[in-house]
Order: C-alpha cells, then structure tokens, then sequence
C-alpha cells in the first residue's frame, strides 16, 4: 500500500465513522449551552401587556444550570442564623430562550423537548403560543410539542421556569426547600430536542421473576399514525458474559397499546442484591409498518433479577431477610445548591455508604435522580423514595391530592426498573387525611409490585402499608437517639408488629460546628454566615481559641453515642433496620450538624470508615454488658452476640475475646466455642467473665471479640479500686459544702479550700451526658448544651483517666452535677471539666474549676457525692484524684475570682 | 371454581373460630397507680412534674353557675379526658381544645387525665417539647386555679399487684381484667375495636397502647406471651368505661 492510499483509507474511515455519529445524532438536538434570559419580578404571564414571550430576550445564561450560579437575583445581605444562607435567592418566573431550526428531515415524527431536572413548573412558548406545561418535580419534564413546531423552520422557543411552590405543599418538603439544597430556578442535567418515529415504545418496564428465572416485559405502544400498524419487537439482553434475544409480534390499532412478554432468562442469570449487584440492560426495539410506512424505535432500560417481599419483620430480597443499615438523604448539597445529576457525584455518595457499612439510603420527602439509582444499582445500596410530602399535606386540597396522584405514578414509571427501587413511601411524619394516604399507598401496590410500600413515615398507620418506618409502633419505641453506659437492651420486643419496622431517624446527637468549614463556601451558591455569627459571639467570650476543642470533644461524643445507637439497633433482631439522621450534616431545621460527616459528604476527621464500620457492617461482633464502670472487685460478664447479614454463613466460626489497656497491651484473653453462626440473623454466641481483680493498675481498659480474626469490634470498659474516706479535710484543705465564715478564714489564712455544693445548692443548667438532640436552635430544650471538654491534662486528673471528651465513665458523674454558668468569672478562668454551651449562646460553663481567691486556693466541683456512692466508681475515682491534687504542691491556680462570683452561683 | 369456595369458606371457618370474644368483667381503680401529689396554683407540665412520658391526672373544684359553660385549655400534649364528677364530659388535643360543661350549677370535681405516652398528634411546626397540661385554663373565661398533679404510674406498675374489687359500674378510667382460653398457640391480633385509648397487659407482660384515632385496630401478641389454656389480660382504659370485650383476630385490623 502506498502512502498514499493509506492516507485516503484514513480519511475514509474518518468520514465513515462521522457520518455514523451524525446519523444517531439527527434525531437528538443538544440544547445545552447559551440561551437568552430575563428574570421576571412582575410575573409577566398574568400582569405584563406585552409579555416577554413575544420579544427577544435581552440577557443570557448558560444552560444546564441555576440562576445562583450567575448571581442572579436578590443579594441577600442577611445572616440567617438557622440554615446556610444563599447568596443570590431567586424565586419566580424565569425566561430562557432560544431560536431553533427544527431538522426539515423530522417531518413525520414526533418532536419532545426534555428536561433531566427542573424546578418546578416549566411551560413551552412555541414563537407566541404557551403549548406545554409540565410541573413534576421528580422526574424528567418531556414536553411534547409535534403538533406546534414545523419541520424546516426556525422557531422562537421560549421556556418558562417557575420555581414558586406549585400547590400548598411543606416548605421543608426536601424536594423543593430553600434549608437543604435550595429552591433553585433552571434546568439540569440532560436537555434536549428529539425526533422519533410515530410509532414508539412509551414506556418500558421489567418485572423480574427469580422463581423461573425470567421477566416479564410490559411495553406501552404509542402509534400517533391513526393507522392499524403491524411488526414486532425485539428484545435484546445483555450483561457481563451474557447476551439473550427475543421477539414478539405487535399489532397496534389503538394509540396506546400494551405489550406483554415473558422472556425465561435461563439458569445463567444472576441475581441482584448488595453483595452481587448484577445488572443486565434491556433493549427493545420496535420495527412496525402500517404497510407503505415503516417505524423504528428503540428504549432502553436497566434491571435487576431482584424481588422485594414483606417478611414477618424483615423487608425480603429474593426471599432472603434483609437488614436496612441506613442514612436519611435530605438533599443536602451545598456545593451546588441542588442534587447532583451526574454519576460521578452519586457514585460518591454510594462509594462513602459501602465505606462506611451502610446498604440503605432513605430520600426524605423527595425522589432523586435517575444518576442516583444508577449507582445505587451499581454498588447496590436500597433505596427508599417518597414524594415532597410532610406534615400537614395531607389535609384535603384537591390540587395538591391530584399533584400527589400524578406524582407517585410518575416516580413509578421513571424509576421501577432500579433494582435499588426497594421501598417507597408517600412521605415524612404526615398528618391529615389517612383514607387519601390509604388511597395513595394502595395504588402504588396496584400498580408495582416491584417496592414495597408505606403510607407514611412516623405517623399513622394504614392498611395497605408492607413497612413502617417510625419513631414507635403501638409497642413502644423503636427509634434510639442516645447509648447508655449498659448494652443489655434492644427494640426486638417494640418492633415486633404486623409489619417490618424500621427505626426513623436515630442518632441526631449534636457536634459543635466546625468553623473551618466557612471556607468551603466560596464558590457556593450557599454560605455559612450562621457559623460567622457563632464564630464572632465565641470570640466575644473569649474562648475563640477553645473552638477546635469543642468541635473536637462534642464530636467524639456523637461517635460514641452513634456507636452506641446503631448496635442497639443492630442488636434488635426483630427491627427490619435503621435509619440514621445523619451520616452528614443537616444544614436547615436551625442548622443540625449532627454529621460524621459535613454537609460536602467530608469527613469530620471525627472517626474513620475502618472504625465505624466495626459497629456498623454486614458482620458486627456484639456485646450486651451491665456497665462500663467497675470496681476492682468486680467481674466483667459480656455476652457475645454475632449480626450476621452478610452473604454467608460463617462456617466453624473462631470467637475470641481479649482484654487490652491503654497501650494495646493484652492481659486477659480467651476463646468462644467455635461454632457455625447463621446468616440473615443475630445470633448469641456464648458469655465470658473476667473478674477484674489485679488485671491491672491502669483504669481504662478495652475488651474485643473478633470473629475469625476479621470482624473485630471492641468496648471500653473502666476499672476503679473502691475508696472509703474521701475528702477528709485537714489543717491545709477544708472540704466543705456551704461558702461559710470558716471557708472565709481558711481562704483568708492561704490555705485551701474545697467547695463542693450540692446540685440542688448550684444555681445553673441540669447536666446531662449526652449532647444536645438535633440541634439547640430548632429545639431550644434545656439544659442547652453540646457535651463536655475535659482539660485532661492537668492535675486533677492525675489519678483519674479521662481523655478531652466525656467517655461512658462519665455517666454517673455528669448525671449527679450541676453545670454553673461562668460567663462573668475572668476571661482566663477555663473550667477543669469545661460543658459546652449551644453555639448561639456560647457562654462559659463549667462543673469544676480552680481559682485563687482572698488569698487562698479554692476548687469547686458542683457534684453530688452522697447519693448511692457504693454504685459510683468513676465518682470516687475523680474524688480521690482531685484530693491527691488539692493536698499537693502540685495545686497552685492562677486565675483570681472575687467572692461575689462565687455567691452568684450559690442559692442563699 | 369449586376449590376457591370451598377454601373461602375454610378460611371463614377458621376466621370465626379464632374471633374470639373476651369479656373483661373485672376493674381495679386507678389511685392504686397515682404517683405523690403536686399541688400548685398555676399548672405545671409533665416536664415540670419531672414525668418524661405517661399520664397525669390534673385535678381541681370548680363551681359553675350556669348549666353549659366553657373549659378552654391553652395547651394540650398530647390528649386529655375530661371528667366531671366521675364522669366523662369529652376529651381534648392540641387541635381541639375548648369543650362544653353541662351541669346544673354547683360545686363539682374536674378531673383531666392527660395522655403522652411519646404518640405523635402533632406537626413539625410544633418544636417545644412541653408535655402534659399548661399555659391557663379557664371556665367561662375564668382562671382556674389550685390544681393538684397526680402522675400515674401506668406502664410500670406490676399489674399482678392491682387489686380488680371495682364495681363494673363504676365510669371513672381504670384497668380492666378477663381471661380467655386458647386450644392452640399462635400468632393473634388483638381487636381493640369500640375501646377509647389506653394499654394492655397480656399474661403480666405489656403488649402495647390503642387509641381510637388510629386506623390500626389492633396489636400483634407474639406467640411466646401466649400460653395453651388459659390466659390473662388487662388493659388500662382512659375513656370508654363502658366497653367490656375485647376480639382476638387472625389477621390485623384497620379501619
């Protein structure tokens, strides 16, 4: 072959392969890129003389995208203390336009205009005409405008955004709220003008059947021809190592037609679920005639062989039981203000769920994106998906009970064939008419039998309900929003009801915001300006340089307690699962930053994925035991429990448990019976007790069970020697429990003195051990406060062993205390056990701290030390420490209090 | 065609055979639960009372001066009874809170027993977490005052420990007891279809709540809280005084 030749080869391959491309590109029009744009303040539709849809729009905007992203809208110059704030809000009509030359080669075909995503309500204008109006906001607005634009003309196409709320739906709903992502106004993802023939697939949905591994293939043929139309359609499957087709003859004389096919798949297909997510791709291809005319169509569809079947307490996959380790999703994406539509964004959030041992995502009051379920079929994650529903809507409003009707079928049809498609519910913690949820929810199972579904979450039951997420059941309650020091507890015998129960949104334990998170704002349509106010009233009370440490200290609280929670969860054997609020943080509702992780899905740094998922996994070791503070008399008792729903059985299973201090050393160890444990189930696997006497001079101490060396999870335990005779006083230390004369003098003489007031002697907030539910501002409860920084460095805690946050041997002490309010002590006075107060008070508060005064050293501790202290061994221990540190050279404070302080907090 | 009658009439057979009446023809009263008195001339909360969740009767003297005059409450967490002499006038929530007094003049007992057993009656809107009875209540416009509290140990009263001597008669809230037999042990649905609101105890072991408002109209008994032969039940009844049976169903009940 010459050089030349080859050349022209070359060429010729180019062309070839571009004409291909064209050719499949004729019938799709991209409309993404420049359009021209105005806003619309004046609502021009109802108010204007000359609407903007007969003129040329003056203004431009790049399209896929929001308003927010141009700044275009109201500057807004406030800062909303209980949400994100957004720059630029924008909330109208918006106009978007472009003059389009629709191919003249469409003659004959059907012509859809097509929004992946849009907000809420779009209209077409065709040159002057409004011709379509479509107002879904879970799924992809396809206009059809055949009828109004010409072949081989230029028209003037105008859309109109509406993102005012359409019916009088919640404005929490997270499908259209301001508070998670924002009620944004423009058109995502996917956008497009196509042509297709008039004879065409309008619907494609697969119900697989793992009994006889097969589908059946429903198709919804629409013939616009008004003619009797003859062919087939053929179907084609296909997956990793598979490839299967089928055909079947279509007569259509109607202008929908139902198509029905059952297509045995044979013993080669694979089921689908969270261990193997196989999925297999559908085509059908529809080649009709009505005998002069020819028409092709083809659709396209994702499934799974999957089947979801209520079981007595469990959801059922495959006819297995399955259990939801879940996270409540709220549409909270403040990078772009609205849910993603890319795969690389979900696939993300799929990634960090696996990451972090979770299957299970619940969409709260909203439906996402196709790019969601693709991923989540992808890595399989369950999902459950419900409709902008919430609290009062309810009540009867025809418009809206017609917009929730249309909706649910939508959703249906969009979205059935994602094996990650489990569960749907109409809605979050409803209230109004229940016979309309009844209405709503039957439907769904009329219509799907492919999900399982649910009236409402957290509210009244109905008939038709296959599950029940909730707070409580008419059992009692099955949410957990906190740990306790013991683990010999579950919600088995509270979510034992006719239905699987899920637990709603548990957790929700409160982390002291991060205020290094401000600066992820900057190319936001979003910002933190709450946290800058915060930030400002910290620093105003002097304690800006203790920010990091609250953040630090409340959010190993929250890793505890959710520790805590998930395996009390994880320990019910009759709770079809959880849900948790939340894996990130919540930015609406008064700000909750209950997250491990922030509102980007970023870690907090507060635990890694390899840690959490030690408590949270397909396989997680148990232990249920009485406390976490011993004495040293005592015997430590675990019972071993194995949760087991991963994809096996674990065959001749080699238990160990081992006891570690502080320095990993182990000083106990032991074996369990090795024995087989069962899958899909909690199982006992057998009780050890190591009596604590002499294990160790250390306090801290850690107790493992591992299962086959892989599944390892551990708990710490406290161990204490007894002590009788604590706080004596003597000629050098008074203890005394009233500010008196003879405290007066002991001062007054240099010496010291130790004032331990009783709780109910303190002026102040109760304390409590856990940190504030959701968060201090939409629930502004007592006592208000976000845990507990530990300055465990210094003396007084010499003898007692405590990191910089409160621990399980916290619980009887904070639980006996009373917190003292220290804003107007010195600046520099920083309370030795230091409580965190609600970041929009961020006022000093403290249960114990040392000062000078009137010449002499005090320390003062609001904590009971009466009340059942052979009970108390941590109480005891921080006693004997501190009385070691106060009889010590080692006590010399620093900062001077006036007397008038200390009365302040005193009752008379 | 055949099989599906014949199997429908089964399934009606087996239906009727596990509908099982209970009569509950025994009543303990309520002051064997009440809690130490708070006595107070402004009304306090459940959370003031230091009681987390459960039920506290409010109970005060009121005299009326004509035959219908009106009690309005101004805040309801999250269900009240309202009886007047011992008997029931009606009852209120947080959407409904203003109710009529039919007596002829005079000085009677108001006693408002109040139900938060955690139930959720009311919307996200709501963020205080407030429970029981406060804020003011008035009659005909006036102030009532000097209230006695008394919280009710409901849920974790031994119920083997209640003494059932109450004359039936009596129309005051109170636990109910009946036994039934059970030829076969499985798992049943209690109907609790006709009764107001209140809890149940099946062979000393607490089964669960019921209230009226509800489309549920029953409460699953796992089958490891049954016994073959006899069984026992109690149930504590905050309004309906006269209902006296309860069904067992096969398959739960809805309204």
């Amino acid at each position: 072959m010459n050089n030349q030749l080859r050349h022209l080869t070359h060429i010729f391959l180019i062309l070839l392969v571009a004409q291909v491309g064209a050719l499949k590109a004729q019938n799709v029009v991209d409309l993404s890129g420049t359009w021209k744009f105005q806003t619309d303040v004046m609502d021009f539709r109802r108010g204007s003389l000359s609407p903007r849809y007969n003129h040329e729009l003056q203004e431009t905007i790049q399209l896929p995208g929001i308003t927010d992203d141009y700044q275009i809208g109201y500057k807004v110059p406030y800062k909303y203390i209980d949400r994100l704030t957004r720059k630029y809000e924008y909330m109208g009509p918006a106009w978007y336009q472009r003059d389009i030359e629709i191919p003249a080669a469409w003659k004959g075909k059907k012509i859809f205009m097509y929004f992946e995503r849009t907000h809420w309500l779009s209209s077409i204008y065709v040159d002057t005409k409004e011709v379509s109006q479509i107002d879904y906001i879970s799924v992809p607005h396809n206009h059809d405008l055949t009828e109004f634009v010409k072949p081989g003309k230029t028209h003037r196409i105008t859309v109109c955004i509406d993102n005012r709320y359409q019916y009088k739906t919640h404005k929490w709903n997270h499908a259209h709220t301001e508070f998670t992502q924002i009620n944004w106004n423009g058109i995502l993802g996917e956008m497009k003008l196509m042509a297709i023939d008039p004879v065409f697939v309008e619907d494609l949905q697969v119900y697989p059947n793992i009994a006889n591994n097969s589908i059946k293939v429903r198709l919804q043929v629409n013939n616009d021809t008004k003619k009797q139309v003859k062919g087939k359609a053929n179907f084609t499957i296909t997956g990793p190592n598979y490839n299967l087709k089928s055909e079947i003859a279509v007569v259509s004389n109607d202008s929908v037609t139902f198509v029905e096919s059952t297509i045995p798949l044979g013993k080669n297909v694979k089921l689908w679920d969270e261990f193997n997510p196989n999925l297999y791709q559908i085509t059908a291809q529809l080649n009709t005639s009505d005998g002069k005319t020819n028409y092709q169509h083809a659709k396209s569809d994702t499934f799974g062989m999957r089947e979801v079947k209520q079981g007595k307490s469990h959801v059922l996959l495959n006819n297995r039981p399955i259990h939801l380790r879940g996270n409540v999703e709220n549409a909270v994406f403040p990078k772009t203000g609205y849910a993603p539509v890319d795969d690389a964004s979900w696939e993300r959030i799929m990634l960090l769920m696996k990451d972090y041992g979770l299957n299970h995502l619940r969409f709260h009051s909203w439906c996402p994106p196709k790019a969601a379920f693709r991923m989540a079929d992808k890595h399989g994650i369950y999902f459950e998906v419900e409709m902008p529903m919430w609290g009062k809507d309810a009540e009867p409003d025809e418009d809206r009970y017609n917009f929730f009707r249309r909706e649910i079928k939508a959703i249906l049809k969009e979205y059935g064939n994602h094996p990650s498609f489990v569960l749907y519910c109409n809605g979050n913690e409803i209230t109004g008419n229940f016979d309309f949820i009844e209405e709503l929810t039957a439907e769904g199972r009329k219509l799907d039998s492919r999900h399982l579904f649910s009236g409402s979450t957290a509210r009244t039951r109905v008939k038709s309900d296959q599950y029940y997420v909730s707070q409580q059941t008419n059992k009692g309650p099955v949410k957990v929003y906190e740990g306790l020091p013991n683990t010999d507890w579950d919600r088995s015998t509270e979510s034992d009801v006719d239905v699987p129960v899920i637990s709603h949104e548990s957790g929700q334990r409160c982390v002291y915001p991060n205020f290094e998170e401000i600066k992820k704002y900057a190319n936001s349509p979003v910002e933190a300006r709450n946290f800058e106010v915060f930030k400002d009233l910290l620093q105003k009370n002097g304690m800006l340089d203790q920010a990091n440490d609250f953040f630090r200290a409340s959010g190993a609280l929250t890793v505890l307690e959710y520790k805590a929670v998930i395996e009390a969860l994880l320990r019910s054997s009759k709770s079809a699962g959880f849900q948790l609020l939340s894996i990130n943080d919540f930015p609406g509702q008064g700000y909750a930053p209950v997250g491990i992780l922030d509102p980007f899905w970023d870690s907090k740094g507060l635990v890694t994925p390899e840690k959490f998922k030690e408590f949270c996994g397909p396989t997680v070791a148990l232990l249920r035991y009485e406390k976490s503070a011993y004495f040293n008399n005592e015997t430590f008792t675990g019972k071993a429990e194995v949760y087991n729903y991963s994809n096996a059985v674990l065959k001749n299973a080699k238990l160990k448990w081992w006891l570690t201090d502080e320095t990993g050393k182990v000083l106990q160890k032991g074996n369990l019976k090795t024995q087989t444990i069962g899958n899909d189930g909690v199982f006992p696997v057998g009780e050890f007790a190591i009596p604590l006497k002499g294990v160790a001079n250390k306090q801290k101490l850690t107790v493992h069970v591992s299962v086959n060396d892989q599944i390892k999870n551990s708990w710490d335990i406290w161990v204490y020697p007894p002590h009788q005779n604590l706080m004596q006083s003597t000629n050098q230390v008074l203890y005394t429990t009233v500010y008196d004369d003879a405290a007066k003098k002991q001062l007054a003489q240099g010496k010291t003195v130790v004032l331990y007031p009783s709780p109910n002697q303190v002026k102040g907030r109760k304390s409590v051990f856990h940190n504030h539910f959701w968060n201090p501002i939409m629930f502004a409860w007592p006592p208000m406060t976000i845990g507990s920084l530990i300055h465990h460095k210094q003396g007084m805690f010499n003898d007692f062993s405590t990191s910089y946050h409160t621990d399980w041997q916290w619980w009887d002490i904070l639980n006996n205390a009373k917190v003292i309010e220290m804003q107007n002590a010195p600046e520099k006075l920083r309370p030795f056990i230091q409580i965190i107060d609600s970041y929009d008070n961020n006022q000093k508060l403290g249960i114990g701290f040392e000062a000078k005064m009137n010449g002499g050293k005090l320390l003062v501790l609001a904590l009971d030390t009466e009340k059942d202290m052979d009970k108390r061994p941590a109480t005891q221990q921080l006693l004997y420490s501190i009385d070691n540190y106060v009889k010590s050279n080692r006590f010399a404070p620093e900062v001077q209090v006036e007397e008038s302080f200390i009365q302040s907090f005193l009752t008379k | 065609m055949k099989w599906r009658i014949a199997l429908s009439l089964g399934m009606l057979a087996s239906q009727v055979l596990h509908a099982q009446e209970i009569i509950l023809d025994k009543k303990a009263s309520l002051a064997q639960v009440y809690l130490p008195v708070v006595e107070s001339e402004q009304l306090l909360s459940m959370n003031d009372l230091n009681v987390e969740f459960g039920y506290v009767l409010y109970q005060t003297e009121i005299v009326t001066q004509t035959e219908n005059e009106a009690l309005e409450l101004e805040n309801v967490r999250n269900y009240a009874a309202v009886y007047v002499d011992g008997k029931l006038q009606g009852t209120l929530t947080d959407n409904r809170k203003k109710m009529a007094i039919k007596t002829e003049p005079g000085k009677y007992l108001l006693q408002i027993y109040v139900e938060n057993i955690g139930r959720i009656t009311y919307g996200p809107e709501i963020t205080d977490n407030s429970k029981g009875l406060f804020g003011g209540i008035t009659l005909d416009g006036n102030e009532i005052e000097n209230w006695k509290m008394l919280p009710l140990n409901v849920r974790k009263f031994p119920v083997k420990n209640l003494q059932f001597d109450v004359n039936l008669s009596d129309e005051n809230p109170g636990f109910y007891k009946g036994t039934f037999r059970l030829d076969a042990v499985e798992n049943t649905y209690l109907d609790i279809s006709g009764w107001g609101m209140g809890e149940v105890w099946i062979n000393g072991k607490y089964l669960g709540s019921y209230w009226e408002e509800e489309k549920q109209r029953s409460i699953l008994i796992p089958t490891e809280d049954l016994a073959k032969g006899e069984n026992e039940i109690v149930v504590f009844e905050l309004k309906q005084p006269q209902q006296k049976t309860m069904k067992l169903s096969q398959t739960p009940v809805f309204k």
